[in-house]
């Protein structure tokens, strides 16, 4: 594998959050440390369990293959192995794996000296996840509200739980996701095609500089917002995607139980109407 | 620009004094337990949720009152002007009467709000004018028998009272007028099906034309979800929303369901819109037409009316087949009689065997067992008068 000059004299012992020395070493370009034989571990035995729980299932499609969390009357307990069991056992495997990713970078972050930018990031998506799976299957008193894990029924679960609410679409917190998750879209649409327009020029020519980038897009909307602001918007829309995501479906049930084209009646009591 | 603590602390305070005025104000977040029944297979996320604060409301709200005493049997009444009570005995006559006051009129002994007292057989007041009130009441009876004989797919062995719309009120709940703006029930619950599909792609002429729409589309949905409110439910408690015409994959409510839609259909234009002529103007819309029903207005906010208590297994009078007398009433599919006052039990299994199941509780436990569909009879307060009728 190839490896940069420069990377040597970082791979120096020390500054791990867990496990002190132990794993502290490098096997080939990949750092392990103590977060990363955690998160393998977890990811691997929960990728087994996956396929175990395909193997007693009925079918071996790809598309089909449906692990599913328990009945809502099995509460917070833990259920039987073919009835749900499966599904806690890989729901904590993943989040443990999830949690030490966030722990290695991390990790690495502070070996290089950086911000923990990225692990702060990473967190966002796993807090995502830890809401649909934990968090509001918690809040609502049982297991059974958790997503099921298979491509074909996991979009079965997002679609009836959408419809339980009758029309998801009138939930603030999904508006709001989704407009970030569109306008983040936008974002980094404009920003590659602006650098690729700078640093691939044809044959002959010289690559553009910032100045141009501004340029551009002062001549285009009158503003440029520079290139450290570009990063810094990018990852403030892509993070509130994932954050309103997460709201949106925690509202769902543990405090919401109609549909949501309901909730917006509060806007027929403002007190700006002649009547009432 | 900075938006200080300051700043933050003046616009909530502001929210509250902006909200605080409001009458009434409609949650906007229900934090607390919640009651959530699951009546599909684990995972399929098909789900009913409901706010124990809610179903207190509405369960306080759907009670069935205490059934009269029994009346001795006996021979036919020998009144004039009978048209459809004709085969009960003169005291299952009276206790009917009786009942259907305290159910329409406010009150067992409100005689006048129908008749003349002076000439109970007549249908006209002392003054000649029409007594609108007892032509109603009289076509109402119909509809009633028509319902509990014809409609057992949609009413099954709980049937219909009078109480099961009227609720101690002259005008039950969610009764509707034609008017000018965009009306699902009009389009849905008065002439047309519901059904949005088209076989054919191109603009044909004729009954083949492809009609469908986005507008025609949403009026679908509307006339679901006033569904789904009327009867406190979802969407998925008869769909599985991963293919939505499927019948092999919706739930035996979704046949039930479409069975109360084409008897709407037929009370509306049969029973309803008919008495049209016979209403003064104050009872008519603006279009000049007569009160219609629709989903709420006998359920009430419950997936079965009055929580499937079999009201009328007491009032053979409504019954509306052959055995008017309580001898024999309508028999359902095995030949037994359908009211026949036995206590109300549902399968509790879903069209793939998926046994139906429920959260555990935290608080008033029975009341996820009134969404499943049995009525827990311990959990409800006696009620022994009418209860008042809710501000809309």
């Amino acid at each position: 594998m190839a490896m940069m000059s420069f990377e040597y004299k970082y791979r120096v012992r020390g500054g791990t959050l867990l496990g002190g020395d132990l794993f502290d070493f490098w096997i080939g370009p990949f750092y392990v440390g103590f977060f990363g034989v955690v998160a393998a571990f977890a990811a691997i035995l929960g990728t087994v369990l996956c396929v175990y729980g395909a193997a007693i299932g009925p079918t071996w499609n790809l598309w089909q293959i449906n692990i599913a969390p328990p009945d809502l009357s099995y509460g917070l307990r833990l259920a039987p192995l073919r009835d749900g069991g499966l599904w806690q056992i890989i729901t904590m495997c993943a989040t443990v794996s999830f949690v030490a990713w966030v722990g290695r970078q991390a990790e690495i972050s502070r070996k290089l000296g950086m911000g923990y930018h990225v692990p702060f990031a990473y967190s966002v998506a796993v807090f995502a996840y830890i809401s649909l799976v934990i968090i509001r299957p918690v809040l609502l008193g049982g297991w059974g509200h958790g997503f099921p894990y298979g491509i074909l029924s996991h979009l079965d679960w997002v679609s009836n739980v959408g419809y339980q609410f009758q029309h998801f679409h009138y939930n603030p917190a999904h508006m709001l996701a989704i407009t970030f998750f569109f306008t983040n879209n936008l974002a980094l649409a404009m920003h590659g095609s602006l650098i690729l327009s700078v640093t691939a020029p044809p044959k002959g020519e010289a690559v553009k500089t910032s100045e141009h980038e501004n340029s551009f897009f002062r001549d285009a909307v009158g503003y440029s917002i520079g290139a450290i602001g570009i990063h810094r918007l990018g990852l403030f829309l892509a993070l509130n995607a994932g954050f309103w995501s997460a709201v949106c479906i925690l509202l769902s049930g543990p405090f919401w139980t109609r549909g949501w084209q309901d909730w917006w009646n509060w806007w027929l009591y403002l007190p700006i109407w002649t009547q009432r | 620009m900075m938006i200080t603590g300051h700043s933050v602390r003046i616009g909530a305070l502001l929210s509250l004094v902006i909200l605080g005025g409001c009458k009434n104000y409609p949650d906007v977040i229900k934090p607390g337990p919640k009651q959530v029944a699951q009546h599909g297979f684990r995972g399929v996320g098909m789900e009913t949720n409901y706010d124990p604060d809610d179903i207190a409301k509405t369960a306080a709200y759907n009670q069935a009152p205490k059934p009269l005493p029994p009346a001795p049997p006996g021979p036919p009444g020998q009144y004039r002007n009978v048209q459809v009570l004709t085969n009960i005995s003169a005291a299952e006559f009276g206790r009917t009467m009786t009942a259907m006051s305290a159910w329409v009129a406010g009150g067992p002994g409100n005689c006048a709000y129908c008749h003349n007292t002076a000439n109970f057989a007549s249908d006209s007041t002392a003054k000649g004018e029409l007594l609108y009130t007892k032509l109603t009441a009289r076509m109402m009876l119909r509809m009633t028998r028509r319902i509990n004989s014809d409609y057992t797919r949609h009413v099954g062995g709980t049937g219909v009272t009078c109480y099961t719309c009227h609720r101690g009120q002259p005008l039950p709940n969610g009764i509707w007028f034609y008017s000018d703006q965009n009306q699902i029930l009009r389009h849905y619950l008065d002439r047309d099906d519901i059904r949005v599909q088209s076989h054919s792609v191109e603009p044909l002429p004729g009954a083949a034309a492809n009609r469908t729409s986005i507008r025609q589309t949403y009026n679908t949905y509307a006339l679901m979800a006033t569904q789904s409110k009327a009867l406190g439910v979802n969407c998925t408690y008869c769909h599985n929303s991963r293919a939505w015409t499927s019948w092999e994959e919706s739930t035996p409510k979704r046949v039930v369901a479409m069975y109360g839609a084409s008897m709407l259909r037929d009370l509306n234009m049969n029973y309803l819109n008919p008495l049209q002529p016979v209403y003064p103007r104050s009872r008519l819309g603006e279009h000049g037409d007569a009160p219609k029903a629709q989903c709420i207005t006998c359920h009430n906010g419950v997936y079965k009316p009055l929580y499937g208590a079999k009201m009328v297994s007491d009032y053979p009078a409504l019954w509306g087949a052959a055995g008017w007398d309580a001898t024999a009433g309508p028999l359902d599919a095995t030949g037994k009689p359908l009211f026949d006052g036995a206590p109300l039990t549902e399968p509790g299994v879903t069209p793939s065997g998926a046994k139906m199941s429920a959260a555990p509780t935290t608080a008033t436990a029975p009341a996820v067992e009134v969404a499943m569909g049995v009525t827990p009879v311990s959990a409800m307060p006696a009620v022994t008068t009418v209860p008042a009728r809710p501000t809309p």
